[in-house]
């Protein structure tokens, strides 16, 4: 399962994300993103809690960079060993700003 | 044709009494000396014997006494003549029953003993046959009670066994419904065990022929197609070494000073457990399915504890928490259950009344849809059989993970194959039986010595080779980056290789990965 949880600071919205984000779940965050994305500038995804990421959830993230690319920047912290290898071998890596 | 010996028979009146049985033996008859009155017999009445038997092959000797017998298992006669020893006469009657068998029913005959006696009158040769199966199995290593016995009983016959202070499964059940969760997990121990059993070649019965002959039995009854396919289903049962009870209920476990014994061995035989399956489906529910009551007259304990008890048992025995694995092999199990349950209504005359025609309707009509939508009675541990829909995948992959997981697979080649199988199978589930619905079968193999797992999927959907598939081009930036087309192109990476095979109109993905 997936857990949400959301922050907002001025124009700065972070997403913390812990569980699984796979075909069942990625839906629902690709959901709550289309409507959370107005006016915010600064996009962040903290997968501090994030244990498994499938190519669905990638697709997701996709998505939101391509859109954050035309109204601000994204970014995504605490991104653990397994799923760093994940944006590794996808060139994700290349395209995500990872901290 | 019955003849008695009375008497003496010594060199004195030998040649007499051959004259006299001569006289008497009509030809092509089958002989029968009864010996029960017989008080001696000298080397020249052995040999009088002898010269009867000669003419006469199938000669026998019934009723043999202590002393009589050991003179002739001492003049090598017994293996020369069939010889039925006499035995003690007993009565079984206000006894208790403890359980009924195929063949026979099992009665307390006091505290410590209980005398199984076969419904049949010429039961000896089946009680020389569970005797010696209940010797076999002990051999074997599986704990079982060995009749020290024979008697009597009124026209038929009984084994006679010890069981002190011992109580059946199904009495436990019925009295300690607290115990249900440790009966399910002793009744699959022991049935593992058996099963686990390798039977030297020609010991036992071949259970695969008995069911061939059910379906040959069925033909009359069934609509050709469907007989065609039953036939073959079993016909393609392949040949397994290993034992089988036949009869596995909870009435034949008994629990005595904390020992888990198995009786009623007649049924023994050597075959692929489905066939066992079977037999377990029609004790706790199959025999019931119409009238409830059969269940708890048998057993003592009701329908839905017994439905209960078999569900448990059998995603115990097939080791899954997975419901469609469970629903897959008992579909399985049915099509034999109710193959052997339709036979044997019709052979007890089943068809001559209402409620045994609506029973046989009942078995029948179940029994010809399955056959519809099953194409084999082959089931593994190994394999699931289910629905490839997205809801499904958590399903897949904790299946797949408990193997892995046995196999001490690293956590890192778990998350990764867990990654890839979820690409797979949603692949499947989303494309293969589109805009239908159909079945994905999942293998896992493990080659603990080389350290590899191979996952393969079976779909019937249409033809799809994901590895024609070109792989994203991973360089571009993220605006020129296709949303898609990165599941296959995870798969291949995270596992060690990716094979595809379009065999029997079936798509083949597997998944080869180190631990």
């Amino acid at each position: 399962m997936l857990r949400i949880e959301k922050t907002t600071e001025n124009n700065c919205l972070t997403y913390t994300l812990s569980g699984r984000l796979d075909t069942l779940t990625a839906p629902e965050l690709e959901l709550d993103l289309n409507g959370a994305l107005d006016g915010v500038t600064e996009l962040i995804f903290d997968l501090i809690d994030l244990d498994y990421l499938s190519s669905a959830g990638l697709r997701v993230l996709l998505t939101a960079q391509k859109r954050m690319n035309t109204q601000g920047a994204m970014r995504v912290r605490n991104v653990n060993e397994t799923i760093r290898e994940i944006f590794d071998v996808t060139g994700f890596s290349d395209i995500l700003t990872i901290e | 044709m019955s003849i008695s010996l009375i008497g003496r028979i010594d060199s004195s009146n030998a040649a007499a009494v051959e004259e006299t049985l001569v006289a008497q033996i009509r030809d092509g008859e089958p002989v029968v000396l009864d010996a029960d009155k017989l008080e001696y017999i000298s080397s020249a009445g052995l040999r009088v014997l002898l010269r009867i038997r000669k003419a006469h092959p199938e000669m026998r000797l019934v009723n043999v006494h202590e002393e009589f017998y050991d003179i002739l298992d001492m003049t090598g006669f017994l293996e020369m003549i069939p010889v039925e020893r006499a035995y003690h006469t007993i009565s079984v009657e206000g006894c208790e029953v403890v359980g009924r068998g195929a063949n026979g029913t099992l009665y307390h005959y006091n505290r410590d003993t209980v005398v199984k006696v076969y419904n049949d009158a010429n039961a000896l040769a089946d009680i020389m046959r569970e005797r010696e199966n209940a010797r076999l199995a002990l051999v074997l290593g599986i704990p079982t009670a060995i009749s020290y016995a024979i008697v009597k009983v009124g026209d038929s016959y009984g084994s006679v066994f010890e069981l002190l202070n011992a109580r059946s499964f199904s009495k436990i059940l019925a009295q300690e419904p607290e115990k249900f969760d440790w009966c399910v997990d002793e009744f699959t121990k022991m049935l593992r065990r058996i099963h686990e059993t390798e039977v030297p070649a020609g010991k036992l019965k071949d259970m695969r022929e008995t069911a061939l002959s059910w379906a040959d039995f069925l033909k009359d009854y069934l609509p050709e197609q469907a007989a065609k396919k039953l036939h073959a289903l079993i016909e393609a049962v392949p040949h397994d070494s290993h034992m089988i009870h036949g009869d596995y209920h909870t009435g034949n476990l008994e629990l005595q000073d904390g020992e888990v014994l198995l009786i009623d061995m007649d049924t023994l035989a050597v075959g692929y457990p489905i066939f066992e399956l079977g037999s377990i489906y029609n004790a706790l529910i199959g025999f019931s399915e119409m009238d409830h009551g059969v269940i708890s007259r048998f057993h003592g304990f009701d329908y839905e504890t017994a439905k209960r008890f078999w569900s448990a048992f059998l995603a115990d025995y097939l080791d899954t928490t997975s419901k469609a694995k469970v629903e897959e092999v008992e579909r399985k199990a049915r099509i034999i259950g109710y193959t052997r349950l339709v036979r044997r209504s019709i052979r007890r005359g089943g068809l001559e009344t209402e409620q045994g025609r609506a029973e046989i309707e009942n078995w029948k009509s179940q029994l010809l849809s399955l056959l519809e939508t099953t194409d084999t009675l082959l089931f593994s541990r190994d394999d699931l059989e289910i629905e490839a829909s997205a809801e499904n995948l958590a399903e897949v992959q904790s299946f797949v993970e408990r193997r892995l997981e046995a196999a001490d697979c690293s956590p890192r080649a778990l998350m990764q194959l867990g990654l890839a199988i979820e690409e797979v199978f949603i692949n499947i589930a989303s494309y293969a039986y589109a805009p239908g619905t159909g079945n994905a079968t999942i293998r896992v193999e493990i080659d603990r010595a080389a350290k590899l797992a191979t996952i393969t999927f079976i779909d019937s959907g249409v033809p799809y080779n994901p590895l024609k598939k070109r792989d994203p081009d991973i360089t571009l930036s993220a605006s020129e980056r296709q949303i898609g087309g990165l599941g296959v192109f995870l798969t291949k990476k995270l596992t060690d290789d990716v094979r595809y095979d379009r065999r029997d109109g079936k798509n083949i993905l597997m998944l080869i990965k180190h631990l």
